[in-house]
């Protein structure tokens, strides 16, 4: 029983494992702590996964908990990394592969998204990932009115984070 | 707006950028936290040693086989670091085992039963460290006292204890007995305290599991 059930969870993960990758790159700077995320995330996933009923897609419950992880685990860190040096690893190296003016700009675009507060970089990620409102705010357990109204602000703010 | 459309296009694109990790590794990856921390168990009983025998280089002189030779525990002294030494590795030996046998298992029940197995060596161990300083302290205090009754003059008058000073000195020796091994459990209950709670916490999480 409990085989299949390892089976059953590991057969999941492998198919949709780019979606707590994706999740790492918004939430981490460099390779070795991407790791660490996913490895939290993947466990954190097993742990939760008794109690997944399957009456929504593996999908969408791997949404809510990953992001649930990302949100946590960067909340308890919050306060020991400076956000001035969040000049990431991954895009400084991304960086050198820029060379026109949107290239440019995108690479501030993603400087800017990693300077958002934890929730605030789950709004984004949710967006970037195409989701409606409705999927948004059941993802991170808001109304809908709700997350209409962060979207907006952290669309301000992104504005602003860019054009100082 | 169309900032972040842009940055949505490009994301898309980034996906073909992304880490992929076999079935395997990812299997693996739901017992790896039980695994490192028996590997740190393993780190730290090693790192200890070798700081015992730095440690042991330093203090171990000749004034220290002097000392030894005066209170005639030199035998005394170079036995106890041999049982010492053979003890330790013996333990270091069974905690690169635990980690071993954790690194390979590969189902729930077992990796519990490794777990129990792991916490019991490090309490051995513990209780191991504990009984042999009291040992020492006590032998080497009472050859310290034996020398002294042997060598001392007897400069004053009165050189014998009363009945009351006798409750007192063996006070104040099991006194600093106790202070000295809680020292020493206090600083093992911290180093390995840490490490034995979390693998509690993942053996009972893996218990809840089973019984799911």
């Amino acid at each position: 029983m409990n085989k299949e059930l390892e089976h059953q969870f590991v057969t999941n993960l492998e198919k949709n494992q780019n979606i707590a990758h994706k999740i790492c790159r918004i939430y981490t700077n460099d390779k070795d702590s991407h790791n660490d995320l996913f490895q939290e995330i993947t466990i954190q996933l097993w742990k939760a996964y008794p109690k997944f009923r399957g009456d929504s897609k593996f999908s969408t419950w791997m949404y809510r908990v990953a992001l649930n992880t990302a949100i946590t685990l960067y909340r308890k860190k919050k306060r020991s990394i400076p956000t001035q040096d969040y000049d990431s690893v991954h895009f400084k190296i991304k960086s050198e592969e820029y060379d026109d003016e949107v290239e440019q700009h995108l690479k501030l675009m993603y400087d800017a998204v990693r300077q958002l507060n934890d929730i605030d970089k789950a709004l984004v990620f949710l967006y970037l990932e195409d989701k409606n409102y409705a999927e948004i705010s059941d993802t991170l357990g808001i109304t809908e009115v709700n997350a209409r109204v962060k979207m907006n602000r952290v669309k301000t703010k992104l504005k602003n984070l860019i054009n100082p | 707006m169309d900032d972040l459309d842009l940055l949505k296009k490009d994301w898309k694109k980034q996906e073909k950028n992304l880490p992929h990790l076999s079935y395997d590794e990812l299997y693996k990856m739901i017992w790896k936290r039980s695994s490192s921390i028996v590997k740190w168990i393993f780190v730290i009983s090693i790192i200890e040693f070798l700081l015992g025998v730095v440690l042991g280089i330093f203090v171990i002189d000749d004034d220290y086989w002097q000392q030894m030779e005066k209170f005639s525990l030199t035998e005394f002294t170079i036995i106890t670091y041999g049982l010492s030494y053979l003890i330790t590795f013996y333990f270091i030996f069974r905690f690169y085992k635990n980690y071993q046998r954790i690194s390979t298992t590969d189902s729930a029940q077992l990796l519990m039963k490794n777990i129990l197995r792991t916490r019991k060596t490090v309490k051995y161990y513990i209780s191991f460290i504990l009984i042999s300083s009291g040992f020492l302290f006590l032998v080497t205090f009472y050859m310290m006292m034996r020398n002294h009754a042997l060598t001392a003059e007897p400069t004053t008058k009165d050189m014998s204890f009363d009945t009351t000073q006798w409750f007192l000195f063996i006070g104040g020796t099991l006194l600093v007995l106790a202070v000295l091994l809680g020292a020493i459990w206090l600083i093992y209950r911290v180093v390995y305290g840490i490490l034995l709670r979390r693998l509690q916490k993942n053996y009972k999480e893996l218990k809840k599991m089973e019984m799911e």
